[in-house]
């Protein structure tokens, strides 16, 4: 019996140290203030967790002191498991008590985190690109940088068709999931409203690879436009492989939503040319607040920032903006102060709308250049159009206080 | 849908078709000529496809890449093989699909850490870029290449195994690992031999699929899944059922496309399963 | 498996690990890992006691959450309903499938596993009306009452979570050390010979998978009420290969390798991933290790170490 007590003793000795982080966490917590940021750094979304990351880290180090405190980034790293992220922020805010929280790495996350921050009586502040986050699942504690569905449809389609009044027959690739359908049923209405002929539509899962069948399908029906209303790697190959099939010659190409940079080095400048994106950021921008973030980036890797820093930069940005307006580290007072707050931003001049907690900003619409037209190496696309394309809060279906 | 379209699609599918055999070939060579399952086929793939990003990033043609990556594939699969496998010989199945999960697991991280989590591209070699026009068909010159390789693959393959006396052996080892032993053959030397070429066949498509649709850590799960279905549809452990598999799985998929592509994953799972419950030796399969 | 007394020293260290758990590591972790730690369990009792490599409990896991998260939310069923409910919605999908599968043999049985857990996440994605799609199933009830108590925080969720697995953990104990257990184990050594002798081992193993489908499916709800939310992750391939690992890793020569295995995979995520976000490779490299040296895992080890203490004492 004593020896499996020993045994058991070994076992328990191990855990120990790993408590340690949670004990060193409160411990810290009172001398300076740590800023939590949840981002997936291993699992599925690796690849855009760990560049948001980046971002609000280097953010929180920038601004180094609010409301009198010193800060201290502190990672929560949800493994691309959302019960982990949900599992977390529920300890962050009834266990450890820290009220506030940046991040997502994508839009299960940020619905999910957003709900539990609520809960709790928190403010979180993310980057997850659905909808619903600012429209019917919004909520006092929430607030959200990134132009959703609604806005990159509207910023991207509309002026495409304003540039092609002649571009008449649209056909649409998209991904059969929550978020793609969102795009799609946006892209239906702008449709419908500017008289455009949706020749169709064509479905794809979560994990499909393979378009070739979907473009032959958009091919027999001779678009004008061929619009990819999906995200992430899918959109990548939907573009590589509609180009292989020469798609390029009789149609333009429109991806409603791309992450911008890490995406076109991912696509290479021949795929690039001639080819409209939706982007959330792009570094060219000049802007007073683009300028003092590119300069960090600079400093920090020698190269320019993309999108996926820029989105962990701003969330971070704001949390501690409204914490130096407010003067104070508490929920209420920083959610107040933030609604109908004005500042510097990655972007430019954001305003955070106070009706849905949403930061009303540019989404562009970018056309790719030539290889031989571009500058320098990360000189991808041209911006031809910036939009801040909102819906009123009243039609966003976002009922708050409730 | 038009007649014209459909035609397409069943064209295109025995395109995928033939670019899924080349995915699933080492996988069903190892399972024929060695009796298990080989998880770290994707692995080896995605191996494969990033020593392709990696040299033609630095400028190398593709062309010594798709020389190179196989190799690599080969090497590695060599160690694998020599270091950790071999003792799994002995035991339960069970540890070797772990024991090669686990590796598979292991490859996929060290990607990640020497290249970062994004996708990347790897652009098609100049002399194979453009379209032809067959008929009324537009098709990428890349993806007839690489369908004509995969047919030059499997016969080269099918010539190896079933014609020349390093075939045989593998054969017979297969079927009795002891005789072949007592016949005065290294039937250690044997195994590794196949598994050496399971990962070259596994690095060779690796390298070819890179062009058609970048390279990302994960795409090493997506070719194992589509392996698998293959090769279960196929028969497991026949390079014919390879190619049967991989021509209907193609099928499949392309005429779905058109037809309920939102069921188009389902189906294929579904499809594995009814295979396994009804006829688990596969369409060309003996048991 | 292990010595066929019931309860015995192994029940006594579960008991105190249990006990411990939320001494040494932050409460809402605990937690989850007893829900894991169920999950695993239901990979233990089908590799461990009847010798069926499962790459698929995540199914089962994930039906049971999906349907417990649907009736506390849609249907305002109580709390001990819907974890029951869990647990007949995996034991019942698993007895379904489960009859199919189990005639066939060694890896055909690991590929159809697989095959049937890919087809579950693919419909979860399907009915994303019903499920949410891959944005998971979010507002499911929080304040919950057992019997007057109310369970809404942390400490009251572990006695709950941990209440439960000890329970389960009891039963499967007490499965495996009855007549029906040693009919498994036997089926696990030569499955040939136990049919020779009449035993009708399909329905053994279908009644097995079933056993081993509640488990999970109970997992699955708990987990989810934990959360107040159902995850994607939960239905995915990854979380029945998760559960594999640490099964593995704890040993599934006894059912308290779950919980071992559990525990350590845990733990060292939740310190590894801040230090390095590669963990996931040294993972891979004990897994390789375990198989190859320590096919008993952890649970095993201790087992072993405790014997050479015992020895050494005992001259």
């Amino acid at each position: 019996m004593i020896d499996r007590r020993k045994f058991v003793g070994g076992v328990a000795a191990a855990p120990m140290f790993l408590a340690a982080p949670a004990f060193v966490r409160r411990a810290n917590a009172q001398s300076t203030l740590p800023i939590p940021g949840l981002y997936s750094l291993s699992g599925n979304f690796a690849n855009v967790g760990s560049a948001m990351n980046d971002g609000s880290a280097w953010a929180v180090e920038q601004y180094g002191t609010v409301a009198g405190n010193k800060l201290n980034y502190m990672l929560l790293d949800d493994r691309g498991d959302v019960g982990e992220a949900v599992r977390k922020v529920n300890d962050l805010m009834a266990v450890q008590r820290i009220k506030h929280l940046v991040g997502a790495s994508n839009s299960a996350v940020g619905l999910a985190a957003q709900r539990e921050a609520f809960l709790r009586g928190g403010i979180y502040v993310h980057q997850a690109g659905a909808d619903e986050a600012t429209g019917k699942d919004c909520n006092r504690s929430t607030f959200r940088w990134t132009a959703a569905c609604y806005s990159a449809v509207n910023s991207t389609v509309r002026p495409l068709i304003d540039k092609y009044p002649n571009a008449k027959k649209w056909y649409t690739i998209t991904g059969q999931y929550v978020f793609g359908d969102s795009l799609l049923s946006n892209c239906k209405e702008v449709f419908a409203e500017k008289g455009i002929q949706h020749l169709g539509n064509s479905y794809h899962s979560l994990s499909d690879r393979e378009y070739s069948g979907f473009i032959a399908s958009a091919l027999a029906t001779s678009p004008d436009v061929l619009a990819i209303c999906n995200f992430g790697n899918q959109t990548l190959d939907v573009i590589r492989q509609a180009i292989s099939f020469g798609m390029k010659r009789n149609t333009k190409i429109l991806a409603v939503w791309s992450t911008g940079l890490d995406q076109f080095q991912a696509l290479g400048p021949e795929n690039c040319e001639d080819v409209y994106f939706g982007c959330n950021y792009w570094h060219s921008v000049d802007s007073p607040g683009n300028r003092r973030f590119a300069e960090i980036v600079k400093k920090k890797t020698g190269e320019v920032p993309n999108y996926l820093q820029a989105a962990g930069y701003a969330v971070a940005q704001m949390l501690m903006e409204g914490m130096n307006k407010a003067n104070s580290t508490e929920a209420d007072a920083i959610i107040k102060s933030l609604e109908g707050l004005t500042y510097e931003g990655p972007t430019g001049t954001e305003t955070i709308r106070a009706g849905d907690h949403q930061v009303i900003k540019d989404y562009y619409l970018m056309l790719g250049k030539p290889k031989a037209a571009m500058k320098d190496k990360n000189d991808f696309c041209d911006v031809v159009a910036a939009t801040k394309a909102f819906l009123p809060v009243e039609k966003t279906g976002c009922k708050m206080g409730v | 849908m038009s007649i014209q379209l459909l035609i397409f699609q069943i064209l295109n599918g025995i395109g995928i078709g033939m670019i899924y055999f080349l995915l699933s070939a080492g996988l069903t060579l190892i399972f024929g000529l060695m009796r298990f399952v080989n998880f770290t086929h994707g692995a080896l793939y995605l191996l494969a496809a990033y020593v392709a990003f990696a040299l033609t990033r630095s400028g190398i043609s593709f062309w010594i890449a798709l020389l190179l990556a196989p190799l690599t594939t080969t090497f590695v699969a060599i160690v694998i093989e020599r270091l950790i496998l071999r003792h799994t010989y002995r035991m339960a199945h069970e540890a070797q699909i772990l024991i090669t999960f686990a590796t598979a697991l292991f490859i996929q991280e060290m990607v990640i850490l020497a290249f970062g989590p994004l996708g990347q591209n790897v652009s098609v070699p100049p002399q194979l870029s453009g379209v032809v026009f067959l008929g009324p068909y537009v098709y990428p010159v890349y993806r007839l290449a690489v369908v004509g390789v995969a047919a030059v693959v499997a016969l080269l393959v099918w010539l190896l195994i079933e014609r020349t006396k390093t075939g045989s052996i593998l054969r017979a080892g297969s079927e009795k690992a002891e005789m072949v032993g007592l016949l005065g053959i290294n039937v250690d030397l044997v195994f590794m031999a196949t598994f050496a070429l399971g990962g070259a066949l596994a690095g060779l498509a690796g390298v070819l699929a890179a062009p058609l649709r970048g390279v990302d850590p994960f795409m090493s799960a997506e070719a194992l899944g589509i392996a698998f279905v293959v090769v279960v549809v196929g028969g497991l452990g026949t390079l014919s059922g390879a190619l049967v598999g991989g021509l209907l799985i193609g099928l499949v998929q392309s005429v779905m496309s058109s037809v309920w592509p939102e069921g188009a994953q389902f189906m294929i799972y579904a499809s594995m399963a009814l295979v396994l419950l009804l006829r688990p030796a596969g369409l060309l399969g003996r048991n | 498996m292990e010595a066929r007394m019931f309860p015995n020293a192994t029940t006594f260290v579960v008991l105190v690990l249990l006990l411990g758990l939320p001494f040494v590591v932050p409460t809402t972790l605990a937690i989850q890992i007893a829900a894991f730690a169920l999950g695993t369990l239901s990979v233990s009792v089908l590799l461990g006691g009847v010798g069926l490599l499962s790459f698929g409990q995540g199914l089962y896991l994930g039906v049971g959450a999906y349907g417990a998260g649907i009736l506390l939310r849609d249907f305002q069923l109580g709390l001990l309903p819907s974890l029951a409910a869990a647990a007949v919605l995996g034991g019942f999908v698993a007895c379904a499938v489960g009859s199919l599968i189990v005639r066939r043999q060694g890896v055909y049985f690991v590929m159809l596993t697989l095959a049937f857990a890919q087809m579950g996440y693919f419909a979860m994605l399907a009915f994303k009306r019903f499920t949410g799609g891959e944005n998971g199933l979010t507002g499911v009830p929080r304040l919950l009452s057992l019997f007057g108590y109310a369970i809404d925080d942390a400490r009251t969720m572990y006695c709950l979570a941990a209440g439960i697995f000890f329970c389960v953990f009891l039963l499967t104990q007490r499965l495996l050390a009855s007549p029906f257990g040693s009919v498994l184990a036997s089926i696990k050594q030569n499955e040939a010979r136990s049919e020779a002798l009449g035993y009708a081992v399909g329905l053994y193993k279908t009644a097995a998978f079933a056993f081993a489908g509640a488990i999970a499916g109970l997992a699955g709800g708990l987990h989810v009420l934990s959360l107040g939310f159902v995850s994607p992750n939960n239905i995915e391939l990854e979380m029945s290969q998760r559960l594999l690992v640490m099964g593995i890793i704890g040993g599934v020569s006894s059912p308290a390798g779950a919980l071992a295995g559990a525990i350590f995979y845990e733990a060292v995520a939740e310190t590894l991933s801040l230090i390095w976000p590669r963990w996931l490779a040294l993972i891979a490299l004990l897994l390789v290790a375990i198989v190859l040296f320590v096919p008993g895992g952890l649970w095993s080890l201790g087992a072993r170490l405790t014997d050479l203490a015992r020895r050494r004492k005992h001259g």
